[in-house]
């Protein structure tokens, strides 16, 4: 029995429906994203978790005990807000303090608690400062702090890293990463971002309209997507349509293309291949031509055109006086891959 | 620009405090009765004021009135205002009008109305006793209590509307992550959402006291004749007594009790909210 459970939770809005379905088990101490684009449904399953917004069906679970009908207040959940949500007119310390207050632990232990908690995020020597005095990143920290000082049963992440810049959002992720492992904390993190997730989560959860398309590691979904929509949204992937015949690929424009279809579903219309798994070699009697290429610092990336169908491939920048450092649009090239390294998936 | 603000700015400064230095001036004349008016320079007009013990009185009553009328505009006005802060923005603007309806209609109109509600042939009454409930009319207007019910009447949309812009601005955020970290709805509002809203409160409350101190048609017409406030007073001498520099007195004394109130009060609450 997971730690939380979500058992086809649904939320509709009139005609529309935010979420669909949803069903989740997070085990003791484990860190699950629920990843997708903008509008799937995240932010209403994680309020509904945390008790903001009643379910229309289905039931949340924490610790076992059916929390469905449970006030906010009630439930045992840690949030960190979007938006951090502090209180503007509480000190850092007062801000960390409340949740003690509300759980009536006693002055000593609860002052102990907060600079137990400050220190863990770095921040005990600003916890007289008011949270306007303070940088988005520390505001952030204050908010986690605010919300592990009570121990939660469930530590909930609305996308946490999203108001911060770019530097300061590789530092926090792992950050809040290091600080979830070494507390055990059982976790729902909120993502649109599939590099957080992956970096961050023990499993993710894909999903798209309301529903759940796929839950797996971050190795699973990569190597392994169960549809056309977990290929193109977890990593880039070449997606490019038409049936098996024979022993390879026909693709829509015609090409034949290398693949191993053992396994593959009858009804397979959708060739799926990482543009890093393909190789790419100069010939001039090659039948590809680079129609782009993109230099990205450690990898650059080529569009490379094959009898109608245009392959993303991207491969380590070469060093300095390497033949291949002079590939340029227009060459003509050869491609070639693992036939296993491709996953023949059925329509989207 | 500043040759175009200089003559708007004097305009707004000869509207506004004009009549006032006038007013002031008049107040240290004397009252002759015979030529109505004497120039002088005398305080003997305050010191009649401050005296008497019927004017006494009628500042007394003013300050409890406007006292009460506040404090229960603020009682009543605070969850209306929470609820129309906090409200989804298409029935948003509905609601903002119906509390701003009651202002459409004068002061004397609405006192008008609680008297045709009030009064011993009023509905309240007629149902009362056309319900056989009471045999004679109970005594429901004319008194305190009907004033300080016409006055609460006039002055909450105000309170309301003062309180719903300073609710507005806090984020709805910070009362889900009280609520998340344990907090009863009461604590969430005792402890989020009232210190946050204090400028709203004190900026209502001194906005409302103010109207109640100088409430006139609502006091004249449901507090009857015997029912004194300072407004309809300082009316009297200018108007029956024709008394202008005693009336000017009371205007100022007024003005100073009101001012000096107002600045204390709400030195003491924002000093709460600092400490908050
Ligand atoms: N209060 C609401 N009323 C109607 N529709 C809503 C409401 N809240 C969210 N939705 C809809 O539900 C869907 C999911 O929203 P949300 O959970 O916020 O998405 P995400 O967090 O994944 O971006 C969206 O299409 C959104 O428009
Ligand atoms: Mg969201």
């Amino acid at each position: 029995m997971g730690s939380l459970v979500l058992e086809a939770l649904s939320k509709r809005y009139g005609s529309s429906t935010a979420v669909e379905r949803v069903d989740l088990e997070v085990a003791q101490g484990e860190m699950v994203a629920l990843l997708g684009p903008s509008g799937c449904g995240k932010t209403t399953t994680l309020r509904m978790v945390a008790g903001f917004i009643p379910p229309s069906g289905g039931r949340v679970l924490i610790g076992g005990q059916d929390v469905t009908r449970a006030p906010p207040y009630a439930r045992d959940t840690g949030m960190v807000f979007q938006s951090y949500a502090l209180f503007p007119h509480m000190s850092v310390a007062q801000n960390v303090a409340f949740g003690l207050e509300m759980r009536k632990v006693g002055r000593a232990e609860r002052d102990e608690r907060v600079m137990e908690a400050l220190r863990l995020v770095r921040l005990d020597h600003l916890a007289d400062r008011l949270p306007r005095q303070l940088s988005g990143g520390q505001q952030q920290r204050v908010a986690l702090a605010r919300a592990l000082v009570v121990n939660p049963a469930v530590f909930l992440l609305d996308e946490p890293l999203s108001n911060l810049d770019a530097k300061l959002r590789g530092e926090v992720r792992m950050e809040i990463r290091a600080l979830q492992q070494r507390l055990g904390l059982t976790t729902l993190i909120v993502t649109h971002d599939q590099e957080e997730a992956l970096t961050m989560a023990d499993r993710l959860v894909v999903m798209e309209r309301g529903r759940v398309r796929q839950v797996g590691t971050a190795e699973e979904l990569y190597e392994h997507p169960a549809d056309p929509f977990v290929a193109g949204f977890v990593g880039r992937c070449n997606l490019v349509s038409g049936r098996l015949e024979g022993g390879g690929f026909r693709a829509e424009s015609g090409a034949l293309l290398r693949c191993d279809s053992t396994g593959a579903p009858a009804d397979a219309a959708l060739l799926a291949l990482r543009p890093e798994r393909i190789r790419l070699d100069p010939d001039p009697a090659g039948e590809a031509r680079i129609t782009a290429v993109t230099y990205l610092g450690a990898q650059t990336e080529y569009h490379v055109e094959q009898r109608g169908t245009t392959l993303l491939v991207t491969r380590p920048t070469p060093p300095l006086g390497d033949p291949m450092r002079r590939l340029a649009v227009g060459d003509a090239v050869v491609l070639s891959w693992d036939a296993a390294a491709v996953r023949l998936l059925p329509a989207a | 620009m500043a040759a175009l603000v200089l003559p708007a700015g004097l305009l707004v400064v000869m509207l506004l405090v004009a009549p006032m230095l006038l007013l002031a001036r008049i107040s240290l004349n004397r009252f002759s009765p015979t030529e109505l008016m004497v120039e002088a320079t005398t305080a003997e007009n305050y010191w009649r004021a401050v005296q008497d013990p019927y004017y006494q009185q009628v500042l007394g009553t003013t300050l409890g009135v406007a006292l009460g009328c506040t404090v229960l505009a603020l009682a009543l006005g605070f969850p209306a205002a929470y609820w129309l802060a906090r409200m989804e923005s298409r029935w948003k603007s509905l609601a903002t009008i119906l509390v701003l309806f009651p202002l459409l209609v004068g002061n004397v109109v609405r006192s008008a109305g609680w008297m045709a509600l009030l009064g011993n042939e009023g509905a309240i009454n007629a149902a009362l006793m056309g319900m056989g409930i009471t045999s004679r009319p109970l005594p429901l207007l004319y008194n305190t209590g009907s004033v300080v019910v016409g006055i609460v009447a006039v002055v909450l949309p105000y309170m309301i509307l003062t309180l719903a812009a300073v609710i507005e601005g806090i984020p709805r955020q910070a009362e889900e992550a009280a609520a998340n970290l344990g907090g009863r709805p009461m604590t969430v509002f005792r402890r989020v959402v009232l210190p946050l809203a204090l400028p709203g409160v004190v900026a209502g409350s001194v906005l409302v006291f103010i109207l109640c101190m100088n409430a006139y048609a609502t006091p004249v017409l449901l507090g009857g004749p015997q029912f004194k406030m300072m407004a309809p007073a300082v009316y009297d001498q200018f108007v029956r007594g024709n008394n202008w520099p005693f009336g000017a007195a009371l205007a100022f004394i007024l003005l100073a009790v009101t001012l000096v109130l107002t600045v204390v009060g709400s030195t003491l609450l924002g000093r709460r909210y600092r400490a908050a």
